[in-house]
């Protein structure tokens, strides 16, 4: 069996790699899959502690969050089509409208 | 009873304005406008002297008599005067101003401003008739100035010479002095009497002279006559009458001859209620002896006598025929002082019947009057034929102008003191009262004698004239051009020349004529001339004669037969010392002008050193020390309350400025700005609950 510290670190590295991304690649896109890698540490947690503790509930609300990432992606996605439309690019370093 | 009198002092006024705003409509007949409105007023005068003669002036007593007028303040009227003396001068005045008037239409025939000329004399006149019929010391004082001030004008007529304008001035400024002395002595006499009527002051002082603080009165006469000193041009104040002669001639015979000089002597005559006070005692009138100013009395005499000496030397040096009779002014002026003098002396210790000397003085003023009127008009004549000043430059002028040489012998013979002419009576008559009251004072002896001296130095320089100007032969230029001048001209002299000789007669004509001119009356009804009848008098009458016989006698070996060079007098270093100190008149006018040059530039220049330092810098100080300190006030202004606002917005904009960088406009960076709080947080977290607790510092 797996010790449930692994879990958690592999979690917190999930979290880590998915922040650098966010933080450092210029494609949206890829921030967008960076923000999924984010996503997916929590729920590894839910997983981790739902096993640890001997409760299903935390698996079930697992799957829940899943579904709702599918969703977010969607949103998001659609959001980086429509900044396409209006600039030609998904270069986050190019869009800079809030600039001082 | 007597109003119509304010005619004498209307119609001159009248005059004066008609010549001085309409005159220049008809510059040729301006001068008509002065001899109608001024003999109109001789008119008027006169038929007041009838009327006041008709009501007993001549041996007897008539009461003076006030004519009411303006009403100027609370307590001080306008009021005429009529009694002797006053009707008395201004009809002598009314007389010699008409002549005059109508003697300078010929003689400024051909100048320019003469309607100035024409005003200023009525004004002139107005002002003299004024002086002699005011009912107080006040109104007395007010024409006086307006007297004074046309002296001014007239001496200066022509302006545009440097020396008749500084002439001028000098006769105003030093007639000033006298008339400040005389301003002082009608204030005293307000704050003493607390009225300046002659009248009240009369009767005041016999009331209340015990009261009264016997140096105030001797100060006040002494004040007055200060005021006449420099009117009537005594010593120390002559110096400006000699300079006057720059005016016209008709000015000279008017103002400096004939009645504004005058005004001296006849304010004395007017101040003898403080010279001899006098009450009633039992009906009669009484001297007061404790209110008597004996060292007054003497101080008015002294002056007299020693101004009559004075005057006569300068005139012995000097060549200047209008200044030879300037002199011979001075001179004659103070012999009426020093008969008032001694006249004083006389009521004082005999009685107020004893008037001899009061009347020989008024007399003498009369007799003066016609007769240097006379000499100054013929004068004018000379100098209107040879158009100089200068006696060097004329000579044998009797072939030429046979009225004007034996009209102004006349006057020569009358101011010489020569029988029967005119000067001789009063004069001599002067000379008698002050030798017998020698024997009371003997300082009168001494007066006596200056007199004497000056009688044979008059007698002296006045042939010195006539010879130099009338006999031998022309030593000027131009001998073709001199003639004889108008009718206008010569009538008023041949009037004047027979005054000359009448006036001193009325002594016989009319006896007691002159005694009656006191004007407390009570006057002795006899003639004066009671006096030359003893023996005394009779011995001085010869010596006065013999001396003036003597002073003609000299004259004529000297400048008519030349038996004695003239040379014969100065060739000695001592003689020509004399003749320097004389002909530069005792270097008063040097003395005067020192101090005048010297004292008060120095005063003047310390008054405008003060002004321009103290006054000047404390203003400049204080402007300076406001402009200081709106200059503080400003710096403060802009650097303290300007600098806070701009140091205030301008970190403001700097803090914007380097805050608005942080909005890059990158998500990316606000995402690690997100992260980066994040992790302080979770670390904050982390060190507050674990690490700290593990190491113990807290619970």
């Amino acid at each position: 069996m797996i010790p449930f510290e692994w879990e958690l670190i592999l979690s917190a590295l999930l979290f880590v790699i998915g922040v650098y991304g966010v933080l450092v690649r210029r494609n949206a896109i890829v921030v967008l899959m960076s923000v999924e890698i984010m996503f997916n540490a929590p729920i590894l947690n839910l997983v981790a502690f739902s096993s640890y503790v001997g409760d299903p509930a935390g698996q079930m609300f697992a799957l829940v969050a899943i579904a709702l990432a599918a969703g977010e992606a969607a949103v998001g996605l659609a959001i980086f089509l429509v900044l396409y439309n209006a600039h030609g690019t998904v270069d986050l370093s190019r869009v800079r409208l809030l600039r001082w | 009873m007597y109003e119509y009198a304010w005619l004498i002092l209307v119609l001159p006024l009248l005059g004066f304005l008609i010549a001085g705003l309409l005159g220049r409509y008809f510059p040729k007949h301006v001068g008509w406008v002065g001899v109608v409105t001024i003999g109109a007023a001789f008119v008027v005068a006169l038929f007041l002297l009838v009327q006041v003669l008709q009501a007993g002036a001549i041996g007897g007593h008539v009461p003076p008599e006030t004519v009411r007028g303006i009403k100027w303040v609370e307590g001080f009227e306008f009021n005429l005067l009529v009694d002797n003396l006053s009707v008395f001068m201004l009809t002598l005045v009314s007389l010699l101003s008409t002549l005059i008037a109508l003697y300078s239409i010929g003689y400024m025939k051909d100048e320019e401003g003469k309607p100035r000329y024409f005003a200023e004399i009525c004004l002139f006149v107005a002002g003299m008739l004024g002086t002699v019929s005011a009912d107080n010391f006040l109104q007395l004082l007010i024409f006086w100035e307006i007297m004074g001030l046309c002296s001014y004008l007239l001496i200066g007529f022509w302006y545009h010479k440097p020396e008749a304008a500084s002439a001028a001035k000098k006769a105003f400024l030093v007639t000033r002095v006298g008339d400040v002395l005389f301003l002082f002595g009608v204030i005293a006499i307000w704050n003493i009497f607390g009225t300046v009527e002659f009248k009240g002051i009369q009767e005041g002082l016999a009331a209340n002279w015990a009261s009264i603080d016997p140096r105030m009165l001797t100060l006040i006469p002494l004040l007055l006559f200060g005021g006449a000193v420099g009117k009537s041009a005594q010593f120390p104040l002559h110096v400006w009458l000699p300079d006057a002669m720059e005016g016209p001639t008709p000015v000279s015979a008017l103002i400096h001859a004939a009645t504004m000089v005058k005004a001296g002597v006849y304010l004395v005559a007017r101040s003898f209620i403080f010279l001899v006070p006098t009450h009633e005692v039992a009906g009669n009138l009484e001297v007061i002896d404790g209110a008597v100013p004996w060292n007054a009395i003497l101080v008015i005499a002294i002056i007299g006598g020693f101004t009559a000496f004075f005057a006569a030397t300068m005139a012995l040096a000097s060549y200047d025929i209008k200044r030879v009779l300037a002199f011979s002014t001075i001179s004659q002026l103070a012999y009426m002082f020093l008969g008032l003098g001694a006249g004083a002396w006389l009521l004082a210790s005999h009685g107020v019947e004893e008037t001899v000397g009061y009347s020989a003085s008024l007399f003498h003023l009369t007799n003066h009057a016609f007769f240097k009127a006379l000499l100054f008009l013929a004068a004018g004549s000379v100098i209107h034929a040879v158009h100089t000043n200068d006696m060097r430059e004329m000579g044998g002028l009797r072939k030429y102008m046979p009225v004007t040489a034996w009209t102004m012998l006349i006057g020569s013979l009358a101011l010489a003191g020569i029988p029967p002419f005119s000067g001789f009576w009063s004069k001599d008559q002067i000379l008698a009262v002050t030798f017998e009251m020698g024997a009371e004072q003997t300082l009168f002896y001494a007066l006596y004698a200056l007199g004497i001296l000056t009688a044979f130095m008059t007698a002296f320089y006045t042939f010195r004239l006539w010879f130099m100007t009338f006999a031998g032969t022309f030593r000027g230029h131009h001998e073709d051009r001199v003639h004889e001048s108008p009718g206008v001209m010569t009538g008023p002299l041949a009037v004047r020349a027979v005054f000359a000789v009448v006036s001193g007669l009325f002594l016989f004509i009319v006896p007691g004529t002159w005694s009656n001119l006191i004007f407390y009356g009570e006057a002795a009804a006899e003639s004066p001339l009671k006096t030359f009848l003893h023996f005394p008098e009779n011995a001085l009458a010869g010596l006065s004669i013999a001396v003036a016989a003597g002073g003609v006698g000299l004259a004529y070996l000297v400048y008519y037969r030349q038996r004695i060079p003239a040379a014969v007098f100065t060739r000695s270093p001592a003689g020509a010392g004399v003749h320097r100190i004389l002909s530069n008149r005792y270097y008063m006018d040097n003395a005067y002008n020192g101090f005048a040059s010297v004292a008060v530039m120095a005063f003047s220049r310390a008054v405008d050193w003060v002004d321009r330092r103290v006054i000047d810098g404390a203003v400049n100080a204080v402007g300076r020390g406001t402009l200081a300190l709106a200059g503080a006030s400003d710096w403060f202004d802009r650097k303290v309350i300007d600098g806070a606002v701009n140091a205030f917005s301008l970190s403001t904009v700097r803090t914007s400025l380097s805050l608005r960088r942080r909005q890059t406009g990158r998500v990316q960076n606000y995402a690690a700005v997100v992260v980066l709080g994040l992790s302080v947080v979770i670390l904050v977290v982390l060190i507050v609950r674990i690490v700290l607790p593990a190491l113990g510092v807290l619970p």
